[in-house]
């Protein structure tokens, strides 16, 4: 929503005084060149060990850009991306490198008992969320309601344990602090994460040279919902003078293309365009989730935070291919997300500049089934009713975004607050979400995938496994246009406190969120 | 294939009243023509006293470089031409609370004037209707300010007032000739819950505001500077949605037997307060998801109606009031009102088209890139009604950056 909170506002008026920095991030790739694919880091061994550094600084344009900086080699890599297998162990060293010497800083209420550096929750305050993990809620895993890692402390390790159970997919990493979360994702900190493994699901993907794009979106006006750029890997995709991302090609060459919508708030139908017209695709996964079987499609919609993993094929020499998202609208009160090329395909006869990772050769299927894949006929255990909703008292505010448990006190989150939903391991439960506001919102919770069950009361085709999902704006009359999804509560693994919540991250860093407490 | 600009999304315009000597030439004649025109035409107006001009006047709350107050000639048949704005130099913040009108008009005895809020400089400009030019403007205390969220005036033809929501005041001016004003004190005053002061509306000898927290409040104001009538309490429908629902803009009958509330709500929702004792009754809800925030309510010249700008459902309603004994009951909504989302993000404020019997519909500001002022008619045969936006709407305001309060000349009687 286009609106400035009074409290963003007085940030604004702080200047950049609120952003220096200790450490600096690098420079992002020149518009109009190839795009390259981000740095991988490798589990060996069973486990991948690495250290991210969070950098902050403002570059010669004066946009504010946030950084997870890697070092090796006397060289710093920006944002790469983890790849884990299912059973390893990710043990990630967080340093927080932001330069603490705001005296006007804002702050949220904590949220009780602490992990990490506790202390208040900040602008300069981070934690990361392995966005669409099924790995626990807890201290040093994917608990982001009690973690702080302050600026000037040696770092935070986390010691993650991919469960054995893992789907095989796109993952993503980003801060998660309460109220200051769009701040960092709008400067680029997000990443993706990558549970090996697809080939033995889906094998029409073994062997293909592999992708990663990461859409990532900057106001331009820090943090102000208003003018943006997005950018594919870094690179502008609408630079002035009109130059793109260059996405390299074979002609007639069949690619896997791993895409996080990782933007602050943009709905993005992505299309695969070759000479104008929208290519159908092979549409692999969802969200980190393989589909139950191959799908083709010519338009794949990413609400933020979501992801799609699908097989294109490059047109023969003379063709115009391009990556492209079309204009969604988000409703009357939403901001307008417009189509744009976020890269063209450029053919080449031999590798050319990219260095290629190809996904690993065909090997034998696995006889195990993906987790959750028995979901669509377990008993349900509870059914609730949740919807989203807004209001604003003037065009500054006050503004309220919720997000309410049917029967419940409408009200924003805060840290503190008593989950507003308690279940036990075990239970399946059917939600309904409906949007009574007139902006689309999108649903994510933390730790566990679910099932889609209906659309606006009809069944849906395809009982895909999300993480994220949108939920259209009400036009004003008629019903509230909702979608009915089935919970997986049912691993042990996943006990314990989280959040769910709206990831326009605007919508959560204002209280668009609450808790859920799975019981042992 | 089409493609957008690097900026993929517009910011306000801020555009700039004409000024200097070449266009006051062709102002002054274009003024001479129109005023022929006028002459004839005003005399067809329903409840227009002879040789008013009528006026939509809006308040432009730009913020830079300076504000004014825009004039728009009504024709026969309720279409609007903007004729003038008059510069204030006061500064506006182009934003704010919904409810808090920016925009008050007299028609006092000596002669007719319009005070606008400039939330930028703290100030209050008043302005002769007769002559287009500015009387006076003054400001209330050092410590008064609204720059955030705006200022609220109400009058009730004796004293004019002012909310400020950053210091939680409300200021007393004294009305004086010549459109001016003098300033006499402030009430420091504050929510239940802490709230900001929003709205405010007068008759006679009471005040009525509304908080950001949902508490209301009564004040007397015999002696101009207001005092608490030791009423604040939480409205009856903040208290039922959980603090989901508050009251925003108010108006008072014209016997001064009942406040109504236009409530910041998820829903529509209108509050009615019985204030025959003098102080606030507890508030009796009328709900409805006709549409969604009600924020800004005006009754119609015979108190049969109560209009409702649903401010974020980009429709307006019409509520059956019963003026003896409060009682709303449902009446219409409009279809959505044009351009929502593409030149304008909010409707606000609202000003009655005509002064007598049902008013004949709203003019409603429209909030945005390209703010102006749309106009609604109203329909009504007996139990029912319908509202409908007119083809020549909507009316453009080229010079406001992010309209919220416009106001009538002639104004309603009460």
């Amino acid at each position: 929503m286009r609106v400035v909170p009074g409290w963003l506002g007085a940030i604004l008026l702080c200047g950049f005084s609120v952003v220096q920095v200790a450490a600096q991030c690098p420079d992002r790739p020149v518009p109009g060149t190839v795009v390259n694919d981000p740095l991988n880091l490798t589990s060996q061994n069973g486990a991948l060990n690495a250290q991210l550094v969070l950098a902050h600084s403002v570059d010669g344009s004066g946009y504010t850009h946030y950084c997870y900086n890697y070092s090796a080699n006397n060289q710093v890599f920006e944002a790469p991306t983890l790849r884990v297998n299912p059973g390893d162990r990710l043990a990630l060293n967080i340093v927080n490198a932001i330069k603490d010497d705001d005296e006007m800083k804002m702050a949220m209420p904590d949220a009780g008992k602490g992990c990490g550096d506790g202390g208040a929750m900040t602008l300069n305050s981070t934690n990361v969320h392995f966005h669409g993990m099924n790995v626990p809620p807890k201290c040093h895993q994917d608990d982001v309601i009690h973690t702080l890692i302050q600026p000037g402390s040696l770092g935070f390790q986390y010691n993650v344990q991919i469960p054995l159970t893992q789907p095989p997919g796109l993952y993503w990493y980003h801060p998660h602090v309460h109220g200051f979360t769009e701040f960092q994702v709008n400067g680029g900190a997000a990443g993706a994460l990558i549970v090996e493994g697809m080939e033995k699901i889906r094998p029409e993907v073994a062997g293909l040279t592999e992708r990663v794009f990461i859409i990532r979106q900057q106001f331009l006006v820090p943090w102000i919902p208003g003018p943006y750029q997005l950018s594919l890997n870094y690179q502008v995709a609408q630079a002035i003078g009109g130059s793109k991302p260059i996405i390299q090609m074979k002609p007639g060459e069949k690619q896997f293309w791993r895409v996080a919508n990782a933007t602050l708030q943009d709905f993005m139908p992505i299309q695969y365009q070759v000479n104008g017209k929208p290519q159908q695709v092979e549409l692999i996964a969802m969200d980190g989730y393989p589909l139950a079987q191959t799908r083709l499609t010519d338009t794949i919609l990413l609400p933020p935070a979501s992801r799609a993993e699908f097989i294109v094929q490059a047109p023969p020499q003379g063709s115009n291919a391009i990556l492209f998202t079309e204009d969604y609208s988000t409703g009357p009160t939403g901001n307008p997300d417009f189509k744009q090329s976020l890269g063209t395909v450029q053919l080449v006869t031999n590798q050319g500049n990219q260095e290629a990772s190809h996904m690993p050769g065909a090997s034998a299927a696995t006889s195990e089934r993906v987790r959750g894949s028995d979901l669509a006929s377990q008993q349900v255990t509870a059914k609730r009713l949740l919807y989203f909703s807004e209001e604003f008292g003037g065009t500054n505010g006050p503004i309220q975004f919720y997000i309410t448990v049917d029967g419940q006190k409408q009200k924003v989150f805060e840290p503190n607050e008593s989950p507003a939903i308690k279940t036990k391991v075990g239970a399946v439960e059917d939600w309904t979400i409906e949007n009574r506001a007139l902006e689309t919102h999108a649903f994510h919770i933390h730790q566990i995938h679910f099932q889609m069950l209906e659309v606006d009361g009809k069944p849906v085709a395809n009982k895909d496994m999300r993480d994220t999902i949108e939920i259209p704006f009400w036009e004003g009359k008629g019903p509230y246009h909702s979608v009915k999804v089935r919970m997986d509560f049912r691993d042990p693994n996943i006990a314990g406190t989280f959040p769910f919540h709206c990831h326009i991250l605007l919508h959560e860093d204002l209280g668009m969120m609450h808790k859920l407490l799975v019981e042992p | 294939m089409l493609e957008p600009p690097v900026l993929l999304w517009s910011t306000r315009r801020i555009c700039f009243a004409p000024e200097g000597p070449l266009y006051m030439t062709r102002f002054l004649k274009s003024q001479l023509l129109m005023s022929a025109v006028l002459v004839v035409g005003m005399l067809a107006l329903p409840g227009l006293a002879f040789g008013a001009t009528p006026y939509v006047i809006t308040n432009d709350d730009s913020s830079f470089p300076s504000t004014g107050v825009s004039f728009y000639s009504v024709a026969a048949n309720g279409t609007l031409t903007l004729q003038q704005q008059v510069a204030t130099l006061g500064v506006g913040i182009g934003g704010g609370f919904f409810g808090a009108s920016r925009i008050k008009v007299i028609d006092g005895p000596q002669q007719p004037c319009v005070y606008a809020s400039e939330a930028g400089s703290g100030s209050i400009v008043g302005i002769s209707i007769n002559t287009l030019t500015v009387g006076g403007s003054a400001n209330g205390s050092e410590t008064d300010s609204g720059a955030s969220n705006g200022m609220g005036l109400a009058s009730n033809g004796q004293f004019l007032y002012a909310s400020y929501g950053d210091s939680n005041t409300i200021g007393a001016f004294q009305l004086e000739s010549g459109c001016s004003l003098n300033f006499i004190g402030d009430t420091s005053v504050t929510g239940v819950e802490g709230g900001q002061v929003n709205a405010i509306a007068a008759h006679e000898n009471i005040l009525i505001a509304t908080y950001t927290d949902g508490t209301i409040e009564s004040f007397t104001i015999s002696g101009g500077v207001p005092i608490t009538n030791g009423d604040k309490q939480i409205s009856t429908a903040t208290v039922q949605s959980k603090d989901a629902t508050y009251p925003n803009s108010i108006d008072i009958t014209s016997d001064g037997h009942f406040a109504i509330f236009g409530d910041t709500s998820t829903s529509m929702v209108v509050e009615v307060s019985d204030i025959s004792s003098g102080k606030l009754a507890k508030t009796v809800v009328q709900k409805s998801t006709a549409s969604i925030n009600s924020s800004n309510v005006i009754l119609s010249p015979d108190e049969t109606l109560l209009y409702v700008i649903n401010t974020q459902g980009d429709s307006v309603s019409a509520l059956f009031f019963n003026r003896k004994n409060g009682q709303l009951n449902p009446g219409c909504t409009s279809g959505r009102i044009r351009g929502h989302s593409v030149n304008w993000s909010y409707l606000a404020g609202p000003a009655l088209i005509n002064q007598k019997g049902t008013g004949g519909g709203v003019y409603v500001a429209e909030f945005g890139v390209q703010s102006g002022i749309a106009m609604v008619k109203i329909n009504v045969s007996g139990k029912t009604c319908t509202l409908h936006e007119v083809s020549s709407s909507p009316f453009a305001n080229p010079n406001s950056p992010g309209l919220l309060s416009i106001g009538a000349f002639p104004p309603r009687s009460f």
